[in-house]
């Protein structure tokens, strides 16, 4: 025979379980996007400070070519949103 | 430590930088241009371009031809200068070996100029300090009154047991020839070595000095063999290229100008370096076959360094294309100045 106040506790411990793996999870997608992002951004902005040193004119191109890499970031962050709402 | 936090970035920057400093070079359409133009149209036309200061700067001491010639070697060498400040790491090190070239082309042109009697003020205006030596200690040198001076001036130099042992011989024959040859060859021995002392990208290094030793030994070959003098082919090859001297010192000798490519050409194990040879089968005379190999080298060179981007290729790359742009711009008013036929002029560019 199961005791009801042992029953309601292990959900509760469950519920509370599965509300911290969700934080867990949204943090890691946001962390893990944003370190991948990091080091695909390192090489092109420094392609990009270097080509815009020398020729100011390619400022606005080398910003664009620089910033497609926080899409995967931006994943990440939908990603942590759908987990937590 | 900061190096290895940061990472390939560095490299990355300045490859990126000196491409595009590349793509700012002159194009041929431009050369083309300036065939046409009168001198003062084109020292007017270059002041355009990169070369305004140092044209500002000279314009009240030299004019004409001169202040184009002078002004174009400073711009040289405050570029290769700029280029070495630029390079991290690696780069700096294969950069700095690289460019030790210039030494060895002041060095001579000091000696050359004082044992011909040349005022030292003239001799100052054709230096081009773009190496190890610098513009004061090229300066000091310059000031030495006698051979031996000059040459004890170079002590603590890599240049000095090379110029030390040959010098009197030089002087006795009155011909810097042999020195000059025997200081190529230690350039290119010491660069192979810096290539395979185990420094990483030693291989791509290495890939691109064995690229301009074979083509600058093609190029030595045929200037012999349209000379006659087949018999001296081994002291004028430079060892460490993909083709052995032993090969190039038996195919000097032959008469056929289709046998020497097809001997060449098996000992080549480099596609590119085959293509290379290939080009001698033109039947032009040497001074065209060797413009051809040296527009092949450079083309070859850019292809490596489209291989290896974050290499030290790019700077390489950057350095040669920069030194025939002053090449070129040189042989057009030189030309000018002598009044020669554009077409004439054009036979000497490298475009």
């Amino acid at each position: 025979m199961v005791d009801v106040s042992t029953a309601v506790m292990t959900v509760e411990m469950i519920e509370a379980s599965q509300a911290g793996l969700k934080a867990v999870g949204a943090g890691l997608a946001v962390g893990l996007t944003g370190v991948g992002t990091g080091i695909a951004e390192m090489s092109i902005g420094a392609a990009a400070v270097g080509a815009t040193a020398e020729n100011r004119d390619l400022f606005g191109l080398a910003l664009i070519f620089t910033v497609i890499p926080e899409t995967i970031v931006i994943f990440g962050l939908v990603v942590a949103m759908l987990l937590l709402f | 430590m900061a190096e290895v936090m940061a990472g390939p970035a560095p490299y990355v920057y300045v490859a990126t930088r000196l491409r595009v400093r590349k793509a700012k070079l002159l194009r041929p359409e431009e050369y083309l241009r300036m065939l046409n133009m009168s001198l003062p149209e084109i020292t007017r036309y270059i002041e355009e371009l990169e070369y305004k200061t140092e044209i500002d700067e000279l314009s009240p001491s030299f004019s004409g031809v001169d202040l184009l010639e002078v002004a174009l070697s400073w711009n040289l060498a405050k570029e290769y200068q700029n280029v070495l400040a630029l390079a991290p790491g690696t780069m700096h090190a294969f950069t700095a070996a690289y460019l030790r070239r210039w030494d060895i082309a002041n060095i001579l042109t000091v000696l050359r100029g004082r044992t011909q009697g040349f005022g030292a003020g003239k001799i100052k205006e054709v230096l081009i300090p773009a190496g190890s030596l610098d513009r004061a200690a090229l300066d000091r040198l310059v000031t030495e009154d006698s051979p031996e001076r000059i040459v004890e001036g170079l002590r603590g130099s890599h240049l000095y047991p090379v110029v030390t042992r040959e010098l009197s011989a030089a002087l006795e024959s009155g011909s810097f020839a042999r020195l000059e040859n025997e200081l190529y060859k230690q350039y290119y021995a010491d660069l192979v070595r810096v290539a395979r002392s185990g420094i990483k990208g030693g291989y791509e290094f290495l890939q691109y000095i064995q690229l301009e030793i074979d083509i600058t030994n093609l190029q030595n070959l045929w200037r012999l063999r349209e000379g006659g003098a087949t018999e001296e082919v081994r002291e004028f090859m430079i060892s460490d290229g993909r083709i052995p001297v032993d090969e190039l010192d038996r195919v000097a000798r032959l008469d056929s100008v289709d046998e020497i490519v097809d001997s060449l050409k098996k000992r080549a194990n480099l596609e590119p370096l085959r293509e290379a040879i290939e080009e001698l089968r033109c039947g032009c005379p040497v001074r065209q076959v060797e413009s051809r190999l040296t527009r092949f080298k450079l083309d070859l060179m850019d292809r490596m360094s489209r291989r290896y981007p974050f290499s030290v290729s790019p700077v390489l790359v950057y350095l040669e294309r920069k030194r025939y742009e002053v090449y070129n711009l040189r042989a057009i008013a030189r030309g000018k100045s002598a009044n020669l036929a554009p077409e004439r002029i054009q036979e000497y560019l490298v475009i």
